[in-house]
């Protein structure tokens, strides 16, 4: 089958393109969208663009953008265009994906406790003992299994020759899995016939495999766990997914106000009067969740929720001090980490990583700064990066003063040529680049989405994929290719 | 559930019948007017009355201009969103409540609030004539009762059920009373005379209730008017019998169901030992009047159980 059925769709040379081979024949997984738009033109699709904007209106599928001090409630930006991938690439990508989760758990576990790893001389000790994410106060405590990071969404791309590799990993208060969710109900009611057409992978059992392992984490065995979700409050940004997620699960959706801490339990102040709660997944920064143990000005935080956790009387996920495992820095390190803990090689790789704490690494980076991606180590959202071929010599100047003051805070990629899918921007279909954001979770088991959330730039050339700076997102679909 | 959400899904109940009544009174009080055959000297700022704003200061407060009483009257009531008492103010209150109890809801009822609420955004910014103003209110009861369907049909029943429920109750309760007391009451003279049977039964139609009214009144002995009616027919879903049976009904399950029925049974203890037909004008006002205040201190004693609840909490607290 040709590309015709794309339009004059025009791939950029150096990029993998997720829906088309370099040659311009249609890959396999995509065949039943390129079946659908041979058969009803392009049109339709502009037209069912637009039933799909109605219907996210309708469901209310929103995130929230702070402006001048305002919350603004945002339509939720989803392409009408899917992004494929071949079942059993998947299946190796997920393995990869537990693989690394299950060797940050073991690491994080160690440094909180004999720092093997440190004394080793696998990870420098100054990284992580003077990393503000190392949180001394998490010292000698044991969450159950071992497990400090529950759920985890790693950030993965891929470069030229189409080859997975992770970007990051987001171990602190990972969002996006309820867009993931509804990208899916959404795509369904727009697109019907082409879920009969294919042999789509359902993603639908998210919030219960979510539920199944924080009821794992239950200090409490046996009984019915209490669980609740702690969101920092309505005007969070990310509201509308903490609501979501606790009304899938069937858990309260609790502020701190609503919990209270006595005899070092913890419990929630209900209808019927208090009840003790067993889990809290946390949607809220680990240094605001307890004002008695790191921050006192915090005014989101529960007095004394550490002290009970410590003692093991109720269980927070992600773990307090989850947070040192993500870290720009330490990210290079992960390869190591994992090849030390399980003594296994890395089934996906890294997107090569110069440390500018690392003279040698610094120097070429400097001298470089027009080719890289220079990243610093603690910050989300796409904030505070430089991307080399894209700035002006003053951006590039002011950075490098930024790594001279303080290089253990940067960390330089080359750039990417990122994959590109086909995508409708006004009324034709343009190749966008786009990441892939799958969620990893682990309690007494560890799981992995089918796929994940597809974050698309949907600006011309841009590589900004974050919704909060004009980013959007497409459905994942894991095509079945094994029948 | 937790305690902070009482308030908040009892007045997703409140607002949403709000919506629904609001829409109903405009409906029914255009028809009245517009009639040929008046049969009252009402005006349309009686309308504000009614939802508790003084009509006529709100009115003389505007700037002049080409607006006839009736525009300016619905102005309030349905664009302005500055105005508290406006379907577009009760709309976005619902959304907020809503917002907040999100989880608590299904999906189906979320999504039936949003669609109303941009049904509302996009169609409620400017007035319209008489036949389009019809159409939209009709459309906002029907959309207002969607909502209440699909509820129905799928909400667990649970405390926010029960909430939500004596919500919409508590407020249907009090919309009834405020159009007894606005659209019937205040029209007649004071008298010390028994009060004369009135046959206002186009006021009926705000309540949806004319058909309902002809059957009560070929099934009674003793002869009834629609005070009779409204107050204590049981059976028909906007009498204050009815609401205070179901406000009691759904609180049994409430950790301050005590406190609750007790109000309920209060108050429906005063549409039993009067006798209504006995009552002279002046007497039928004060009982409307102490139904009103009945229903304000019925809603302060189901939003607030932390009296018995916060002593709970210390209690546990020093154990």
């Amino acid at each position: 089958m040709g590309a015709k059925s794309f339009g004059h769709y025009q791939q950029i040379d150096q990029c993998f393109d997720e829906l088309v081979h370099k040659d311009g024949q249609i890959r396999t997984p995509a065949a039943a969208i390129a079946r659908f738009i041979d058969r009803h033109g392009s049109g339709e699709l502009i037209q069912r663009q637009e039933q799909l904007n109605q219907t996210i209106s309708a469901m209310g599928v929103c995130f929230t953008l702070y402006s001048d001090g305002n919350n603004i409630d945002r339509c939720w930006p989803l392409d009408v265009m899917p992004r494929t991938i071949p079942s059993s690439e998947w299946q190796k990508t997920s393995a990869g994906l537990k693989q690394r989760l299950a060797a940050l758990n073991l690491f994080i576990d160690d440094l909180y406790h004999d720092q093997r790893i440190l004394k080793d001389g696998i990870v420098p000790a100054d990284l992580v003992l003077d990393s503000r994410n190392y949180l001394a106060p998490c010292k000698g405590i044991s969450p159950r299994y071992g497990v400090w990071a529950n759920i985890c969404g790693t950030d993965l791309v891929r470069d030229g020759s189409g080859q997975f590799l992770v970007l990051e990993d987001n171990l602190r208060v990972p969002s996006g899995v309820s867009y993931m969710l509804e990208n899916r109900t959404v795509m369904k009611r727009v697109f019907p016939e082409l879920f009969a057409d294919s042999f789509i992978y359902p993603v639908d059992d998210y919030p219960h495999q979510l539920w199944r392992m924080l009821a794992s984490l239950s200090p409490r065995p046996g009984d019915v766990p209490c669980i609740v979700l702690l969101t920092p409050g309505v005007y969070n940004s990310a509201y509308f997914e903490h609501s979501f997620l606790a009304q899938q699960m069937g858990v309260e959706l609790a502020e701190n106000t609503d919990l209270i801490v006595q005899d070092d339990i913890v419990y929630l102040k209900t209808l019927h009067g208090l009840q003790r709660v067993d889990v809290i997944y946390r949607r809220v920064d680990d240094i605001f969740i307890d004002p008695e143990a790191f921050r006192p000005d915090s005014v989101l935080g529960i007095p004394g929720l550490i002290k009970a956790w410590a003692k093991g009387n109720v269980s927070i996920a992600n773990a307090p001090g989850s947070g040192v495992a993500d870290d720009k820095v330490i990210y290079a390190y992960v390869p190591e980490i994992i090849n030390y803990y399980l003594g296994e090689q890395p089934l996906i790789d890294n997107v090569p990583t110069y440390l500018c704490l690392d003279k040698k690494q610094r120097d070429y980076v400097l001298a470089n700064l027009d080719k890289l991606v220079v990243k610093p180590a603690n910050e989300s959202g796409g904030y505070g990066i430089l991307i080399g071929p894209r700035s002006t010599k003053e951006e590039q100047q002011q950075m490098a003063e930024a790594i001279k003051a303080n290089p253990r805070n940067f960390i330089a990629q080359p750039t990417l040529a990122l994959s590109t899918a086909p995508t409708l921007c006004d009324g034709v279909l343009e190749p966008r680049h786009l990441d892939l954001r799958p969620f990893i979770l682990q309690g007494r088991d560890l799981y992995c989405t089918t796929g994940g959330l597809s974050r698309v730039a949907l600006k011309k050339g841009s590589l900004v994929v974050n919704s909060s700076q004009g980013g959007g997102s497409k459905d994942t679909w894991i095509i079945n290719d094994e029948v | 559930m937790l305690l902070k959400s009482l308030d908040h899904i009892f007045w997703l109940g409140r607002y949403l019948e709000r919506l629904d009544d609001t829409a109903r009174l405009i409906n029914a009080t255009s028809h009245l007017l517009i009639d040929s055959h008046k049969d009252s000297q009402f005006s349309w700022p009686l309308l504000l009355d009614v939802l508790g704003q003084n009509g006529a200061e709100l009115l003389s407060q505007l700037p002049a201009s080409d607006l006839t009483v009736e525009q300016q009257v619905m102005g309030y009531l349905i664009t302005d969103v500055d105005c508290q008492v406006s379907i577009r103010a009760a709309c976005t209150a619902l959304k907020q409540n809503a917002r907040t109890v999100r989880q608590l809801i299904p999906r189906d009822m979320w999504e039936e609030l949003n669609s109303l609420d941009l049904f509302l955004q996009e169609h409620c910014q400017q007035l319209q004539g008489r036949q389009h103003r019809y159409r939209l209110m009709t459309e906002v009861s029907r959309r207002c009762q969607m909502v209440v369907g699909v509820l129905d049909g799928t909400m667990l029943r649970s405390d926010a059920f029960d909430l939500f429920n004596i919500g919409r109750h508590v407020e249907r309760a009090d919309m009834t009373t405020r159009i007894m007391d606005v659209m019937v009451l205040q029209q007649l003279q004071p008298t010390d005379i028994k009060r004369p049977r009135f046959r206002w039964t186009s006021i009926l139609n705000a309540l949806g209730g004319v058909e309902s009214y002809h059957y009560y009144l070929a099934h009674q002995n003793t002869e009834v008017d629609a005070v009779d009616y409204l107050l204590t027919y049981a059976d028909f879903p906007r009498s204050i019998a009815y609401c205070l049976h179901r406000v009691a009904a759904s609180a049994k399950g409430l950790p301050h169901s005590a406190a609750i029925l007790q109000r309920v049974w209060q108050l429906q203890d005063l549409l039993k030992t009067q006798n209504l037909s006995e009552l002279t004008t002046g007497q039928l006002h004060q009982l409307i009047d102490q139904f009103q205040t009945g229903i304000i201190e019925l809603h302060q004693v189901i939003s607030t159980p932390n009296l018995e609840l916060s002593k709970d909490l210390s209690q546990q607290m020093s154990a």
